[in-house]
Parts: C-alpha cells; structure tokens; sequence
C-alpha cells in the first residue's frame, strides 16, 4: 500500500500538479512587473521552482514511509552518507523555519509548552515537538524516522532536542560531536574524532537502509553537493554588485534546497538556474532594492515570521540588506570539500561552520563580508532562541562599531516565535539606525 | 553547624596556595580532570557564579537571556574577584559556557590565560580517545605555563592525592544515611571539595560523625547547583530532607578511578566514567532510570529539579524525566532560581506545597 501511496499521490499525481503549479507561478512572475512605487524589485523567477522543489520534497515526505529509509538530520549534518544510501532526509529545522514563515510557530510552541517544554528552550526544537505531538503541521505529514543523525557543529541545543526526538520514536541516535574550534584551525585530534565518527554512521545507516554503501556513489554525491554549495556561494556573492541583484532575504527563501536536498542532481540544476537569472539581472541593471541607498550585513538567523515586512521596511528606505553570516554558511565551506578524499574532508568542512568557531572569528568574518559586500552597517539580530550565534555580539557590535567604523544595530527578536518580538520597539531602533547611516 | 570545624573561603585558600608557591586556576563547571591540574602545579578553585553578585558588568558582554552562572562569573571576574589566580579553565559543558570562553579569549582577554577543554557528547571508545588527546593537549598548556612537566611519580602522588578525596566523597554519599548532620552541612562538605585541597577534603569528609539523621520527607535533588545554602534550611523547616542528589556540583561527579596505565588514557576512562548527564548525551530514559534506582534506593519520595534559569540541557530533559518518573510513581518539581543570594517568596511556596503532598 506504501508503494501505491508514493507511486500514486507521489509520482504519478503529486509531481505532474506540483509542476503545473509551478508553469503557472512563473507565467504569473513573468507578468508581475512590479510597478514604479514598489521598494522592490519583482521576486526571482527561480523561486518558482524552489517551490516547486520543497513541495515535491515534503509531498514525497507524506508517501515516502515503507519505501525509503527516513532520516531526521540536524541542518549542519553530514548528510551525503545518507543522501548516497538512498535516504529520505527530514530537517526539523526547515519545517520549523516553514512553520515559521508561515506564521503556524506560535500554536505549536504553545503545544510544546502545555507538555512542559520552557519557553527558554530554542523556539525550533519548541516548534517541531509541538507539531510532534500535535500532529499539526504545514506540510501534511513528516514521515517517522528510521535514524536520527545529529550534529553538533551548530549548537548543543541540537542534541537535547534529538535525545527527546529518540526517546520519542524509539529509534537510533547517531551522534557526530564536533569539538568547538576556539582556534583557527581544527587540531589533529579533532579531525580525527569527527572522521571517525563520519565513518562509524556508515554501518548504522546501512543497518537502517538495509543496503550496502558504496564509496563510488558517496563520492558522487560529495562532488553534487560540492557543486551546489559552489554554486550557492557564487550567487550570494553577486550580491556585491552594485545595486545588488537580490537581497539577504531572497537568500533566506531561497536557502531550503542547499539545507535539504544538498548532493542532489536537481538541486546543483537549479542553483546553476538561479544564478543564471541574478546574472541576467545584473546585465540589466536590475537591483532587488528600487533605489539602495545602503547595503547591510545580517547576522543569525532569519526572524521567519518577520521577513516580508521587513524586507519592505528596509526596502522603502533604501535599505538592501545585502549578505548574512547565516546564508553564507552553506556556502563558505565548499572549496574545503573534496570528492577524492571525501570523509577527511568533509570532517574538516563539518568541523568549520561559521556556528562552530569562536565570537572572535565570528567577528572577523563580518569584518570580511562588510569589506567584500561594501556594507555600511550591521544588523546582528540577537536571536533568544540561539545562543550561540547570540552570544558574543554585544562584543562584535562593539568592535564592528569602533574598529571597522559601520553603525551595527543589536535588534531583539527570535527566529521563530513572535511573541519575543516587539514591533514598535524593533522599527524605533531600525529607525535610528538607518539615521545613523544617513549621516 | 555544630559539627563542622569553620571553613576557609576561597580565597583564604587561594592565598595560602599561593603561599606554599602553587599555582591556582580558576575552573568553571563542571567536568575537569583535578589530577592533571595538580600533577601540572595548579590547584583549582571551581566558580559557580558566584551567587549574589550582580550581573551588571557581565551584562555588558552578555544578554539578558544568558546563564546565571556566566553572567556573573564575567562579573566577578571584571569586578577583580579572580585578582590573583593564574589561570581560568572553561569546561564546554554547554553553550552558554562555550560562549563565556570566546567571549573571555577573544574579548574581555583578562590577564589570567583562559584555558579550554572540550568534553566529547558520548561514552564510544572514539570519545574515550579524543577526549585522552584533548587532556594531553590542556596540560601541555598548563605546563606550559607552569614550567612543571610531571613525570611518572609526580602523575602516581596526583592521582593518588585526588583518588582519595574521590574515595572519601563517595564515602560520604555512601554514609549519609548515617550521618547525624543536616543537608546543610551535609552539602557545605560536598561543596568544600569544589576548593579544599584534596588532602584537607578527605580529612573533611571522612571526619562527618555518623548519629541519628534528622527526620524529614526524602526528596532527591537534581540539577546543577543547589544555591543558596539557605535552601537546605528552609527544606528542613517544611520538613524535607535530601536522601540523593544528581547535581552537577554534587553526585555527578563521583567518578570512578581509572585504571589503565596511561595517565591521560586513565584521566579520560574516569571522568567518562560518571553517572547519567544531560550535558554528555546521555539518553533521557537512562538518565530517568539512573534517578529512579537511586531515589528508590535511598527512600526519597519525590524529586525536586533545582536549575539557574535559561539552562538548557536541563529544560529539555524536564518533561520526559517527569513522564518516566510519574511512571515509576514519583512525582517531580521543576523549580529555576536567579543566583541572587537569595530565594524567592515563590519558590519557597513551591517547595512547601511540594513537599506537603509527599506526605
């Protein structure tokens, strides 16, 4: 009956409607000229197809259980192990994020904290256990896991939330712990640990897919992903153009595949696509913001349910948020893979997320995107429900301000649960902000 | 008090360290090797915060929504409170110690050189090694400073010196249905091996006498640290007593001696060695399980789970610590401090209703 299921309302019915969808969607963007008044520019076209990719992922999520092992991942995990043994990937994060943008977070966090979950605790994890347990969502269904990898090169918090996810589904844990780089550069012991533990998910994948791994199509499925992120790091860095093609918050919508369906031959299409429009784009002339009169940095994560508004606000002020420490880390990592020696390599990429390195680096990235992007401030959102890529920016605020010389705004938000977000309050501080830039 | 001979400060020991030429290092919570320290030359004093300081200066580094025992240890810190120690040792336990070491080494760089040590989330035989070069690579920093590169024998006295203050802590777990003090002596001792040279803690601990224990509905305590001392009185003033904890400044940290021949080797056996934590990834229903054994072993009706606010490896075990122990027939309150020195008119009404319907 599973088989049906995903042949019928997957394969046959599901992924012929999601494309009609898609034609039509980008008739309509086609059309959409996106008059003289508007801050922004018309969305891109490809965001067409993202869709299109995303929702074909989560409706094949509805029909996948019984005909693909399923894995739950963390979104800095190293999924090409998975992706390579035929693995149906799941990211709580991104259905979080969905839940998000689509305003459906509060209710299930509020689900969460009636089974005793704090509010203190990450408004993700918060999210994904009250549609766990509610059994609301967005997408339909998630399919159960069969395995559970987590990672913990982007917080701890991920691994309290994975062992209430395995006490849950009753299901293994497969844990890559990736030791914190205070330092420059990973040590000898550390790149050993993580490729050690890289090596040991093979067999437990294996025992859950029930088949065998095979190092040719893992390579094949490094260089995919090698090339998708390659390719996602090319298009966020046309934004330096000026007026930039697309702004940080285009990167946010468009981040879902380069997290989820990463080592994926549809996913390096469509990135080398998305790319191909900034580019025509640029030819054209077209910048994301009407008239960017200010280019700025964003740091952490995205405020999900706050993005539109934003986006416009800023807009309207001729404000193009430009670039983020957050979209960029899909990206950044690429050129440290390698195909031919894929688990060395990929122990060094999952050692070396921009989560995963200490407030100081931190800092000078932001001292290298605000150089590279020509930015002249900073939003560094001090996110509640993140405190590792929160914690230190009072410091980086302080230095970005004294020694890079750029306004930088601490802005209080959460990525995913309204109610830690106060609208007045955020648009006076915007308000002073975008003076200060003003000069 | 009546039992306990009066008690040094921390800095009534960081001074007289000091004096008899030792080095002192200050070490956040929780897990640390104490053995590498002293076979390095440095004696450690642990700093849970401290309670009571405020948090003004720490809030400068740090967000409101930070971790107690972060923001004013940064507090103390700037507030010359470590004047005088030659070295601050971060343990990752958690995030938000995570990010008092970038902020320290990277920020606030205070004059004290700030040490790390990363502790691996797992007990494999790849933790067991990882975390065995990660303690060759902190004493090669703390000889470094030191100028003390132990040798055989110097490693033997180390491990033998903290192996018996080890012994005695365990022996005083394992006596304290017989000890005649209160939970607030009984956790002044626990707490003194937290700065008490090794040798004065056993001293300390194997001298507790045994009598008659104060009479009182059991309770286990669990969390992180059971601040302030008051606490224990107002417990026995609802009449509750702790039969066991599971805190990170208590019964967590009775490890067991390792065994192999290589120091670090045998440093990483012992501290992977300790009971079930949230901070190791150790699976909720092993740590429910482990809090069940011992609250049945030791007669305690209920479990009260004592955490600074914005903890989050406790929060996230809550609900399903409380789910398996209401299985198990035990009933569990959640209660979060600030470290301001003092206890809220909330959580003390808490705790007594608690306490009144384990009656």
């Amino acid at each position: 009956m599973s088989r049906l299921g995903h042949l019928v309302g997957y394969r046959l019915v599901g992924r012929p409607g999601l494309r009609l969808q898609r034609q039509r969607e980008e008739r309509r963007l086609e059309k959409d000229s996106a008059g003289p008044g508007r801050p922004l520019a018309p969305p891109l076209r490809s965001i067409a197809r993202m869709r299109e990719m995303m929702s074909r992922h989560y409706l094949e999520g509805r029909h996948v259980q019984g005909v693909r092992p399923v894995a739950w991942v963390t979104s800095g995990a190293p999924t090409e192990i998975l992706t390579s043994l035929g693995f149906f990937v799941v990211y709580p994060e991104n259905h979080a994020a969905l839940c998000g943008a689509r305003r459906r977070a509060q209710r299930l966090c509020e689900a969460a904290e009636d089974a005793g979950y704090s509010r203190d605790i990450c408004s993700y994890a918060r999210t994904d256990i009250g549609s766990l347990l509610s059994g609301d969502t967005p997408v339909g269904r998630l399919p159960r896991p069969d395995l559970l990898l987590c990672c913990t090169n982007i917080c701890q918090t991920v691994l309290y939330w994975y062992r209430v996810l395995a006490d849950h589904f009753g299901c293994p844990l497969v844990l890559v712990d990736t030791p914190f780089q205070y330092g420059e550069e990973p040590l000898p012991h550390e790149v050993a640990y993580v490729r050690r533990q890289l090596e040991a998910i093979v067999p437990a994948a294996e025992r859950a897919a029930r088949r065998s791994f095979s190092e040719r199509r893992f390579a094949l499925v490094v260089a995919r992903a090698k090339e998708a992120s390659e390719t996602w790091l090319q298009i966020l860095e046309r934004a330096r153009h000026r007026p930039s093609p697309l702004t940080a918050f285009d990167s946010f919508t468009h981040l879902g595949p380069i997290v989820d369906l990463r080592g994926e031959e549809a996913t390096t299409a469509y990135y080398r696509e998305m790319l191909a429009e900034v580019d025509r784009r640029i030819a054209a002339g077209v910048g994301a913001v009407r008239h960017e009169r200010h280019r700025v940095l964003w740091d952490n994560l995205p405020i999900w349910y706050r993005i539109g508004p934003l986006s416009q606000w800023l807009a309207a002020r001729g404000v193009n948020v430009v670039a983020s420490t957050y979209a960029n880390a899909w990206g950044e990592l690429a050129p440290l893979m390698d195909p031919a020696d894929p688990f060395e390599s990929m122990a060094r990429v999952y050692l070396h997320p921009i989560l995963n390195r200490s407030a100081g680096q931190k800092l000078e990235a932001m001292r290298r995107m605000v150089r590279d992007y020509s930015a002249d401030g900073v939003i560094l959102h001090s996110d509640r429900s993140c405190k590792p890529y929160s914690l230190g920016q009072i410091d980086q605020r302080d230095g970005l301000v004294n020694q890079v010389g750029v306004p930088a705004l601490l802005l209080d938000a959460d990525h995913n649960d309204p109610r830690a977000f106060a609208e007045e309050q955020a648009a006076g501080r915007l308000e002073a902000f975008v003076e200060m830039m003003d000069g | 008090m009546g039992a306990l001979p009066p008690l040094p400060s921390r800095r009534e020991v960081l001074d007289r360290e000091h004096a008899a030429g030792r080095r002192v290092a200050a070490v956040l919570p929780y897990h640390y090797p104490r053995p590498l320290l002293r076979a390095c030359g440095f004696h450690p004093i642990e700093l849970w915060g401290p309670p009571g300081v405020p948090r003004d200066e720490g809030g400068r580094h740090f967000q409101a929504y930070t971790c107690d025992i972060v923001v004013r240890a940064t507090s103390f810190l700037l507030r010359g409170g470590l004047d005088g120690v030659d070295a601050i040792l971060v343990p990752h336990t958690c995030d938000a110690l995570q990010g008092l070491a970038s902020v320290l080494g990277d920020f606030v760089r205070p004059a004290p050189p700030v040490l790390t040590l990363y502790l691996p989330r797992g007990r494999r035989p790849a933790d067991r090694d990882f975390l065995a070069a990660e303690l060759r690579r902190l004493g090669a920093a703390l000889s470094g400073l030191s100028g003390i590169t132990p040798d055989g024998g110097a490693w033997e006295k180390a491990f033998t010196a903290e192996g018996t203050a080890d012994t005695a802590l365990a022996g005083l777990y394992a006596r304290r249905p017989r000890l005649a003090a209160g939970d607030r002596e009984f956790y002044a001792v626990v707490r003194a091996r937290e700065y008490l040279p090794a040798e004065e803690f056993a001293a300390l601990a194997t001298a507790l006498p045994e009598g008659e224990p104060p009479a009182g509905v059991g309770l286990m305590l669990s969390g992180i640290v059971a601040e302030p001392p008051e606490l224990f009185d107002h417990l026995a003033a609802v009449g509750a007593r702790v039969v066991a904890d599971d805190l990170a400044s208590g019964a967590r940290r009775l490890y067991p001696a390792g065994e192999e021949g290589d120091p670090f080797a045998r440093l990483a056996a012992g501290l992977l060695g300790g009971p079930p934590d949230p901070t190791r990834g150790d699976p909720i229903a092993a740590r429910a399980s482990h809090l069940r054994q011992q609250m049945e072993a030791a007669g305690a009706r209920g479990l009260v789970v004592y955490d600074p606010k914005f903890c989050e490896p406790e929060l996230f075990d809550v609900p399903l610590v409380r789910k398996h122990l209401a299985a198990a027939g035990f009933p569990v309150l959640h209660v979060e401090v600030e470290l301001t020195g003092g206890l809220s008119q909330q959580t003390l009404t808490r705790l007594e209703a608690f306490v009144e319907t384990l009656r």
